[in-house]
């Protein structure tokens, strides 16, 4: 059982805070998926900062998949923490000749897989979980994946297989934001019951609230602990959590342009970025205080 | 001589042997499949060596992203099934998965064309041009089994993507594994002459040399060229082949499109000059089901029709 300190927490929300921060930066300047990017920033600090382990040498002993090329925006935030990637490099993205993919390729540093084609990361996922099990290896895969992927039916041929290899080293956490490309998800094509179907197809699940990092750091806690099959956290995620004045400015802003709009709103950069300056040094002063 | 004419035996199961002595030498090489094991002549690596088999159910898009996975952690997978279901089902995966890693990851490819007796939805016809379409992928159609033994031993020193047609169930042994050596992109001159150059490749080589038999009790001068590797190939190879005949033909067993006809089609274009090009194989049309037999004589591609459409070439 690991610390749940308040230190613990107020450390991950501080970096939460910073991968907030670096997910607008990056939007700002020629637009991208920064509604998904600023709600993943619970979880993503959860996985970079607390639940991957370190291999000793500057990246991880677990391996981390992120199955939807949209969601990378988080990998890329976290990495510029890391020292991985500048963020001058990442203020490219979306300009032509950048070297920085909004879905990036499997040859892109630190990237797993080419994540584009939504659904095929689960089964390279399972795949990897698999081969370190068989390598006599302890690392455990965390597999992303966004709540529409689960329209792709692939997804639950992964899962299957996931169940049937009892791949307990293995971790899917669906970003549940109820987005897909062109509304809410449960317009679209209705997914829920996600947990149920989860639990269905063989996986100790549990339903969370993915912008709580008490509740993350639990469910991961939890999937450490459970035996014999792989582990789903269905992660609530609101788009733009953590961000005050970006709340319901865009409703289901699958992509916010460089002038901050979206078909169904608009949003002002900068208040924005003026609000996670002031809760990133708040939080480093509560820190402080902590120590 | 590169064929092995007195040893022209049939082998049954040809490919259990393979994949069990390839696997028993490489403890990193996977055998894989999708609930089509013993349809492929998988045998032995299931029963004997579990712990380098795979199986994913009747699930293709999972078989080749599993199959990337595991070349991920470390491994070499060779996926298995049929042609019909790896080049149509889970094309996606082989490209996205599998083509943009430097990972070798294998799609093993068996019935291919129209060596599946059961129509249209058994008979992938159009794979080779497909995968040949995929930027650095490797695609690989050998003639026999032995031929299938050297390209997969080759493929599993290849990164990324590589996509092989397979031989199954009772099929002959024609290349003697004393003098044929496999290199990826090398042709093969199976037969030496002028006249008219026959291009072939895959199932459709034997076809050829089936062919040329005849043509030879017809004394009609010819020589037969044997091209595995579709992709990528030595082009200077396929052009001094070509420019030495006064007419060539391409028989394959795919679609007269986009397969091995297209690619010397296009090697030669881009020369300027040369001589005729005629492409024999399945001709734009679904194929009937049935035996091979059946279904080469609907096409004319049986040895004494296929001799006669050769021989036309030079009247």
């Amino acid at each position: 059982m690991r610390s749940n300190s308040g230190k613990r927490i107020k450390a991950l929300e501080l970096w939460a805070a910073k991968l907030r921060r670096n997910v607008v930066d990056i939007c700002m300047q020629r637009g991208g998926y920064a509604g998904q990017g600023v709600a993943l920033a619970d979880v993503g600090a959860c996985i970079f900062f607390d639940e991957m382990r370190e291999d000793g040498k500057g990246w991880y002993h677990d391996r981390f998949v992120n199955s939807n090329g949209h969601d990378t925006i988080i990998n890329y935030a976290a990495m510029a923490e890391l020292g991985i990637y500048s963020m001058a490099e990442l203020r490219t993205m979306g300009a032509d000749g950048s070297a920085i993919d909004q879905s990036p390729i499997e040859w892109a540093r630190g990237f797993e897989i080419t994540s584009g084609s939504l659904g095929t990361g689960v089964s390279q996922a399972a795949g990897i979980a698999l081969g370190e099990r068989k390598r006599g290896s302890d690392k455990r895969v965390i597999c992303l994946l966004s709540d529409g992927e689960l329209h792709e039916g692939s997804v639950w041929e992964a899962f299957m297989f996931a169940a049937h290899y009892a791949l307990s080293n293995f971790i899917v956490i669906i970003d549940n934001n109820d987005l897909g490309a062109t509304g809410k998800t449960s317009d679209v094509m209705a997914v829920a019951p996600v947990r149920e179907k989860m639990e269905a197809f063989g996986f100790h699940a549990r339903q969370i609230n993915g912008n709580s990092i008490p509740e993350v750091l639990g469910a991961f806690e939890e999937a450490r602990t459970l035996p014999g099959k792989p582990y789903a956290m269905i992660a609530d995620t609101k788009i733009f959590a953590g961000i005050d004045v970006y709340q319901d400015a865009i409703p289901f802003a699958h992509f916010v342009g460089k002038d901050g709009r979206w078909d169904t709103g608009r949003l002002e950069w900068e208040l924005g970025w003026n609000e996670i300056l002031a809760t990133i040094e708040r939080l480093e002063t509560e820190l402080a205080a902590l120590d | 001589m590169l064929l092995a004419r007195d040893e022209r035996t049939l082998q049954s199961s040809a490919f259990d042997a393979i994949s069990f002595e390839l696997c028993s030498r490489r403890k990193d090489v996977i055998m894989m499949s999708a609930d089509l094991s013993q349809y492929v002549d998988l045998f032995r690596v299931c029963a004997e060596l579990p712990e380098q088999y795979v199986e994913v159910g009747m699930a293709e898009q999972n078989l080749v992203g599993v199959a990337a996975g595991l070349a991920k952690a470390g491994y070499v997978p060779v996926a298995t099934t049929f042609g019909s279901y790896a080049s149509r089902r889970c094309f996606d995966q082989m490209v996205i998965c599998m083509g943009t890693s430097k990972n070798t990851g294998i799609v093993l490819a068996f019935t291919p064309g129209i060596s599946s007796p059961a129509p249209i939805h058994h008979q992938g016809t159009e794979d080779l041009g497909m995968l040949r379409a995929v930027p650095n992928a490797t695609v690989i159609d050998p003639m026999d089994v032995t031929d299938l033994a050297q390209a997969l031993e080759v493929a599993c020193e290849t990164p990324g993507l590589v996509y092989m047609r397979g031989h199954r169930g009772t099929t002959p042994r024609m290349l003697d594994p004393e003098t044929f050596k496999f290199e990826l992109g090398k042709t093969y001159p199976l037969r030496n002459g002028g006249g008219v150059g026959v291009i072939a490749c895959g199932h459709a080589t034997q076809w050829a040399v089936e062919a040329a038999d005849v043509l030879v009790e017809r004394g009609v001068d010819h020589s037969l060229l044997h091209v595995p590797t579709i992709k990528p190939v030595h082009k200077e190879e396929i052009i001094d082949y070509c420019l030495a005949h006064e007419q060539i033909v391409t028989v394959e067993n795919h679609q007269i499109s986009t397969g091995l006809g297209g690619l010397v089609s296009e090697i030669i274009a881009s020369v300027g000059r040369g001589p005729r090009i005629t492409r024999i194989g399945v001709p734009d049309r679904w194929a009937p089901g049935g035996s091979i037999g059946h279904i080469r004589k609907h096409f004319g591609l049986d040895a004494a029709t296929l001799a006669t459409r050769i021989e036309a070439l030079m009247q």
